[in-house]
């Protein structure tokens, strides 16, 4: 009990701390906090199939790009309001999940993680083609006129918002993690025949685990498409959001609560600080950070508690 | 045998099983009756725990049914067959290396056959299961910190903990000492005693389960070569010569 | 109907290339389980190699290729033995992760060194063609389609009977097995790599030979090599010639009757459909049985 009045009372300070933040910010900084917010719900997305059930979902973008193009039709061809269309949005991309996770879920290992790149790069085909309807490659732009739900959030609004979807999305993956449901993930993701043997509904318990993490990541993108205002299918479905979103999770600790967090926060501040000083060989130091960060902590900052363990995890998995 | 003719609790029937040119199974029909130690010996190859594996739905069978009390489960999901009281330990260990001991027990509780089970509940159910298999001290301890024989009894702990009718037992006495091997032949019985709980245990160690078991029978190449009350089947000319080689069989008949 | 042909034939001489491409992407898929996303980013660096050869001394892209073929291998090895190695038993998440941070480093260094301009190796022979009937064939289309499929194959014959291929097969097949027989694992992966690497390199002067390439291309190889190695069925050299030859000509003919930008769906909605109905790929039986991670 005390232990989560521990974790309630954090967890109010840092919520409290985040909502009077931006008065204290310059509306570039308020920027980058806000993308930082997105980024911890998106990671903490990718943990919930990716980290504690352990299928490596490398398409994860495709519920983002869907849940921001649900918006962006939504409120362009059928005048939703933004508020009707964010909850539609991220059921949509629950559905999506549900439907493409009952054949490619029973694949392990690669073929899942190759599976699903290839249903993000497909979709982002088909969303591309389909341009009476999605813009195509030229993008759709949502109405931000005011009146009926339309109106454009602000900076602060969007900070706002943001800051909810990253509560929602830690909230959501503290009381899995602390489940019965997450043992049965955490069983899957350790021993898949051992979990079933168990007793574990193994195709129902991972179909339940990616149809959450896609609502997140659709969440996430049907606020970003509004943020935005124009969206274009190669954003939208661009696989180096998905990899930042392992990146992060890896970074921090895969299958904990705090390590996407963790992750999330730290990785974004580090590469908007890489974007901004070297604008030209930004993606070039990123891609050095990932192998570094792969070679010195492949169980995340949060598994590694001195220096001992440091150097036995990276030793871990030598050949 | 004239036992009363109840519904057995497990039936096989014509069960075949090929990867790819090998039969691993071919034409196995057996029959458990509630209650009762049925053990299956066979020599390395025989298809031991392939039988396990096709009766629980990790492998599918090429031909044959399976029926839990008299009811055709052929081909179901695991966590069905384990729903329906059927729970099984692996011959390979497979603990759940990232848990510690109890969470692992705690696991079969929580998804086991009994439902709507709590996670404190299911720890209550672990820390007893524990208890009685002396494995309390090592409850907080990661499962891979675990010697072959507390591993083993960490497999049927998981096992037990479903509070299983059918118990699967996939050679939990491989690689035990002799003390072990004596403190699990008096576990499996009590559970028949005890408890009830029915047992198809394949084994490799012959002495230890013929010493247990209600009926014997033998798998070689695949096929049941003959069913039976242990000492019948152990003196049969065909298993001696098959399974347990001429010369064991003549050092055995001197002693 | 000619246009039928026209793009049959295209899809083919097209496809024995990718296939080239493709066959050290899913060797080592195969043997050590691991995917190697820099693949398409060897390729390039193979094709800048060839084409600052040809460049600078007016090298003939076939000995570009061969040259390309050589330096890839070095730094083939040397990744795999550095880095990949150092966590080719981690999570399959994490080799993932390092090889895409790999890409991003070579794609995004080559965009810097060579900038992200196409470019392609001009020779006095290879837009040259004959034809058959109404059937167009450039003799730079096919020379690349001849050295493909000669290396394809010598690939196979090199990994079926000398000594140190068979050693690779095996190391790949049981690798504690292979160790306790006094196989140094550690020298095939980074071998398996370094052949990998090599192939993927002289194919990548084949495509300077035959069109035009830039440092984005890298991710659209990595993808073929997937669709291609799943097609023809996780690490076996062989089904990788046949899938390759496959996807090409489906992919001819798509580009040739499809509308818009569809025929970029097409490998994907293959790969798709390939792993949902036969994850063990369409060539055949499967080569690593054990692999075969579908419950």
């Amino acid at each position: 009990m005390s232990r989560w009045a521990a974790a309630a009372l954090a967890g109010a300070v840092v919520v409290v701390g985040m909502i009077v933040l931006p008065s204290q910010l310059y509306t570039g900084q308020v920027r980058v906090v806000t993308a930082v917010l997105m980024f911890v719900a998106l990671a903490q997305a990718w943990n919930i199939i990716g980290g504690l059930t352990g299928y490596a979902c490398f398409g994860q973008v495709v519920f983002f790009g869907l849940g921001g193009y649900a918006t962006a039709v939504l409120m362009e061809h059928a005048n939703w309001s933004f508020w009707a269309a964010l909850p539609v949005s991220a059921l949509g991309g629950a559905a999506f999940a549900a439907l493409i996770g009952m054949p490619l879920l029973r694949l392990r290992g690669h073929y899942f993680a190759i599976a699903t790149l290839g249903v993000a790069e497909g979709m982002r085909e088909v969303v591309t083609n389909l341009g009476w309807l999605t813009g195509g490659g030229a993008g759709i732009t949502v109405p931000t006129v005011a009146g009926r739900g339309t109106e454009w959030l602000g900076n602060d609004g969007f900070y706002v918002l943001f800051l909810a979807l990253a509560g929602l999305a830690v909230a959501v993956a503290a009381l899995i993690a602390h489940s019965r449901f997450g043992y049965g993930l955490r069983a899957i993701n350790q021993d898949e025949d051992a979990a079933a043997a168990a007793g574990v509904n193994t195709t129902r318990a991972k179909v339940v685990a990616l149809a959450i993490s896609a609502a997140i990541t659709g969440l996430a993108g049907s606020a970003y498409a509004f943020q935005q205002v124009t969206i274009y299918p190669q954003r939208l479905f661009d696989v180096d959001i998905t990899v930042i979103m392992i990146v992060m999770v890896v970074i921090g600790g895969a299958g904990t609560v705090l390590g996407p967090l963790v992750g999330a926060v730290g990785l974004q501040f580090v590469s908007e600080y890489l974007r901004q000083h070297y604008p030209q060989e930004h993606i070039l130091v990123l891609g050095a950070v990932i192998i570094l960060v792969v070679l010195l902590f492949p169980s995340g900052l949060v598994g590694v508690r001195s220096r001992s363990g440091l150097l036995d995890t990276i030793r871990a998995y030598r050949l | 045998m004239t036992a009363a003719l109840e519904t057995p609790i497990l039936e096989t029937r014509g069960l075949s099983r090929r990867f790819g040119a090998l039969r691993a199974l071919s034409g196995v029909s057996l029959s458990v009756q509630p209650g009762t130690i049925l053990g299956v010996i066979g020599p390395n190859g025989a298809g031991k725990s392939t039988l396990i594996n096709v009766i629980t739905g990790h492998l599918r069978p090429s031909a044959g049914t399976v029926l839990v009390d008299g009811m055709d489960v052929t081909g179901a999901a695991p966590w069905r067959i384990a729903h329906a009281g059927v729970v099984r330990t692996f011959q390979i260990v497979k603990p759940f290396r990232g848990m510690t001991v109890r969470e692992n027990v705690a696991i079969s509780a929580m998804y086991g056959p009994t439902r709507g089970v709590t996670k404190r509940v299911a720890f209550e159910v672990a820390d007893g299961v524990l208890e009685r298999l002396n494995l309390a001290g090592l409850a907080a301890r990661s499962p891979a910190e675990l010697p072959v024989g507390d591993a083993r009894r960490l497999e049927l702990a998981r096992a037990l903990a479903a509070r299983p009718r059918l118990l699967l037992l996939d050679e939990v006495m491989a690689g035990l000492r002799a003390a072990e091997i004596q403190s699990m032949v008096e576990l499996i019985r009590g559970l028949r005693d005890g408890e009830g709980v029915t047992v198809l245990a394949v084994e490799h160690v012959v002495k230890a389960i013929a010493a247990i078991s209600d009926e014997i029978c033998v798998l070689h190449h695949g096929e049941v070569l003959t069913c039976g009350a242990p000492q019948v089947v152990l003196s049969d000319s065909r298993v001696v010569q098959a399974y347990l080689g001429t010369r064991y069989a003549q050092r055995d008949g001197q002693s | 109907m000619s246009s039928l042909w026209q793009a049959t034939i295209y899809g083919l001489l097209q496809g024995g290339l990718l296939a080239m491409i493709a066959v050290g992407f899913s060797l080592v898929w195969g043997v050590m389980n691991v995917i190697n996303l820099a693949h398409g980013a060897y390729v390039l660096l193979g094709a800048y190699t060839a084409w600052e050869l040809h460049a600078a001394w007016g090298l003939d892209p076939l000995l570009g290729a061969v040259a390309g073929g050589l330096v890839m291998f070095v730094i083939g090895y040397a990744v795999q033995r550095l880095l990949i190695n150092q966590i080719v038993n981690a999570p399959i998440f994490l080799t993932l992760l390092l090889t895409f941070g790999l890409q991003l480093v070579l794609v995004q260094g080559m965009a810097v060194v060579f900038s992200a301009d196409y470019r392609s190796i001009a020779t006095s022979y290879a837009s040259e063609a004959f034809a058959i009937g109404d059937v167009r064939v450039p003799y730079g289309r096919l020379i690349a389609f001849g050295l493909a499929v000669v290396a394809t194959l010598a690939l196979v014959m090199f990994a079926k009977r000398s000594r140190t291929g068979i050693a690779i097969l095996a190391t790949g097949m049981d690798r504690t097995a292979a160790r306790l027989m006094g196989i140094d694992a550690r020298h095939m992966y980074a071998l398996t790599a370094g052949i990998a690497a090599a192939l993927a390199a002289a194919a990548g002067a084949m495509v300077g030979l035959v069109g035009t390439f830039s440092p984005p291309d890298a991710a659209r190889f990595t993808l073929l090599s997937f669709v291609i190695s799943v097609l023809g069925g996780l690490g076996n050299m062989s089904g990788a010639l046949l899938g390759g030859l496959m996807l090409g000509v489906v992919q001819a003919w798509a580009g040739q009757y499809l509308p818009g930008t569809w025929v970029n769906a097409v490998a994907f909605a293959v790969l798709v459909g390939v792993l949902i109905v036969r994850p063990g790929g369409l060539a055949g039986r499967a080569f690593y049985e054990s692999r075969l991670e579908t419950a």
